[in-house]
């Protein structure tokens, strides 16, 4: 579904991406996992087109995600959960999700989103008329979550949602995307720190370091691999 | 006693009125974070506008002295936000929105002498288009009042030009507020004055925006030229005059809110007549100043300021 291609970015001169080539096929879960400043938050701006890359090729569903502009690339079915959830604070959690709802496929089945979004973040339904930017950290993430999951998705891009939280609000936050996974069979595509969680639940992974893939496979693969055990899972 | 509640009387019509022209400003610097020192002057224009549609376009043939002014002054507005539309399409564009990246400054300077030019441009293509006559939008209601009481042997007068620009200001302030709270296009606006990135992120394209923001932000303040312009004559560089007062505005209301922008413009016009019961009327804008001052000193952030800063 979403492939990319020896793709090359960075800020002015200085590269952060260096030929990275990632596959995320319909239905899957894929985890990309890496330490700070590995380029994960830059990978997602690229497909995002909030940073142009320097060389590489990016295909969404067979279209040439690159000669879209980024606006358009919602309009796709991208949604982006980005870094630091990023909700806009003086809009309340229902018009916050409406702008979720930009697209065409999330106007349309904007009904049955909520429905499905109210039941699987509940606290959201609770606090439907409350500022965003009144609302805690994990609060925030899910009602990220739930603005991406809000455009019906083809794609869902989920960049570090246990950033800043507690250890049980993160592991709440990623049971309920489990579990969304699960009822909704999702294409997903996740950015994590927490790497022992992230390769548990993936299908398939890969490690990015320096901007650079390094290592990639399925989880009993990348769980298996000395350097991964040593450096990630603290084994 | 009677006299401050003239006074008092006068402010609030007169602060509707600014209030509206400050929201003008209020909209564009809140979703674009643009400092438009060129604001006066499309007001001037669309003072310019109303006139002439008025005067040369057949508007008081066909709608007469009394409601003729009101229906040019309502049609400068779409004509001014088109006027804006294509300003920001063309100029704006290139120094705001998602372009500031590789600006220097977050493209903040070429912004301040991009607005300062166009501000220049107008003034002096106004003063050779328009000649440096004094102009005025005069209906006969502009000299004829009513008479509120009396109450206890007080009574009020109500300059009727000047009540019926009020009620044109809270109307479309009304319809402002509907569009900005309750529309789709008035939440994707204020989308992407929070966030303009995440905004992106959602499909909105945060450029058009911001022309749409623009041009509404001119339409409004042409709107409210020209019911100024039914009391006040005007001339090309009047612009000058009311962006200090709009500015005041602004930051009185609180930085970055739309309707605080509003509540802005009406306390200025208030203290504007009030100060005319102690002080000379040379003084009105030293008056307007000092409060302003005093007021930003107890509160910094102004009347609406954001609790909630931008993540």
């Amino acid at each position: 579904m979403l492939r990319i291609e020896g793709l090359s970015a960075g800020y002015s001169a200085k590269p952060v991406l260096n030929d990275v080539s990632i596959d995320v096929g319909a239905g899957q879960f894929v985890a990309i996992v890496g330490p700070n400043g590995a380029g994960k938050t830059t990978l997602f701006k690229t497909i995002s087109g909030i940073v142009k890359p320097s060389g590489g090729k990016i295909t969404f569903d067979g279209v040439d995600l690159l000669a879209v502009p980024p606006p358009q690339r919602a309009h796709l079915g991208i949604a982006h959960v980005p870094e630091g959830r990023q909700v806009f604070p003086s809009l309340t959690v229902m018009e916050n999700l409406e702008m979720g709802a930009m697209t065409e496929s999330g106007r349309r089945d904007w009904r049955t989103n909520i429905e499905r979004i109210f039941e699987w973040l509940p606290v959201l339904k609770e606090r439907r008329d409350q500022f965003a930017g009144t609302m805690s950290g994990g609060q925030q993430q899910m009602l990220a979550i739930g603005r991406g999951l809000a455009s019906s998705p083809k794609l869902l891009m989920l960049d570090e949602p246990s950033m800043g939280l507690a250890p049980s609000t993160a592991d709440f936050i990623f049971e309920r995307l489990i579990e969304i996974r699960r009822q909704s069979g999702l294409t997903m595509l996740l950015v994590e720190q927490r790497v022992a969680e992230a390769l548990e639940s993936a299908d398939h992974g890969y490690v990015l370091e320096a901007g650079h893939v390094v290592l990639e496979g399925n989880n009993d693969t990348l769980r298996a691999d000395d350097r991964v055990r040593k450096a990630y899972l603290g084994m | 006693m009677e006299g401050f509640l003239q006074a008092l009387a006068a402010g609030l019509l007169i602060g509707a009125v600014y209030g509206l022209m400050c929201v003008g400003l209020g909209l564009i610097f809140g979703v674009m974070r643009v400092i438009n020192f060129a604001h006066g002057d499309f007001m001037m224009l669309g003072m310019y506008t109303a006139f002439y549609l008025f005067t040369a376009a057949g508007v008081q043939a066909v709608f007469g002295n009394t409601v003729g002014p009101f229906v040019a002054i309502l049609l400068a507005g779409p004509v001014l936000a088109v006027f804006g539309y294509f300003v920001h399409r063309t100029l704006i564009s290139h120094v705001s929105g998602t372009r500031t990246a590789s600006l220097e400054g977050e493209g903040h300077y070429a912004q301040l002498i991009l607005t300062l030019g166009i501000a220049l441009i107008l003034q002096n293509g106004g003063l050779i288009v328009f000649g440096s006559v004094l102009a005025s939008i005069r209906t006969p209601l502009s000299s004829s009042a009513w008479e509120l009481g009396p109450f206890f042997d007080m009574s009020i007068f109500l300059n009727k030009a000047r009540s019926i620009d009020m009620l044109v200001s809270l109307a479309m302030m009304i319809l402002l507020s509907l569009l900005i709270t309750r529309t789709r296009i008035g939440k994707s606006l204020r989308a992407a004055a929070d966030n303009p990135t995440a905004a992106t992120y959602m499909g909105i394209d945060v450029d058009r925006a911001h022309r749409t923001a623009f041009a509404l932000g001119c339409g409004i303040t042409a709107i409210a030229g020209g019911l100024l312009a039914t009391n006040y004559p005007f001339h090309p560089f009047v612009g000058l005059e009311y962006v200090i007062v709009m500015y005041a505005g602004v930051v009185l209301g609180g930085m970055g809110s739309i309707i605080g922008a509003f509540w802005g413009g009406m306390t200025i016009g208030l203290v504007q007549q009030m100060s005319t019961l102690i002080l000379p009327t040379q003084l009105q804008n030293a008056a307007i100043f000092a409060v302003f001052l005093l007021i930003i000193f107890f509160r910094p952030q102004g009347f609406f300021g954001r609790m909630v800063e931008r993540t």
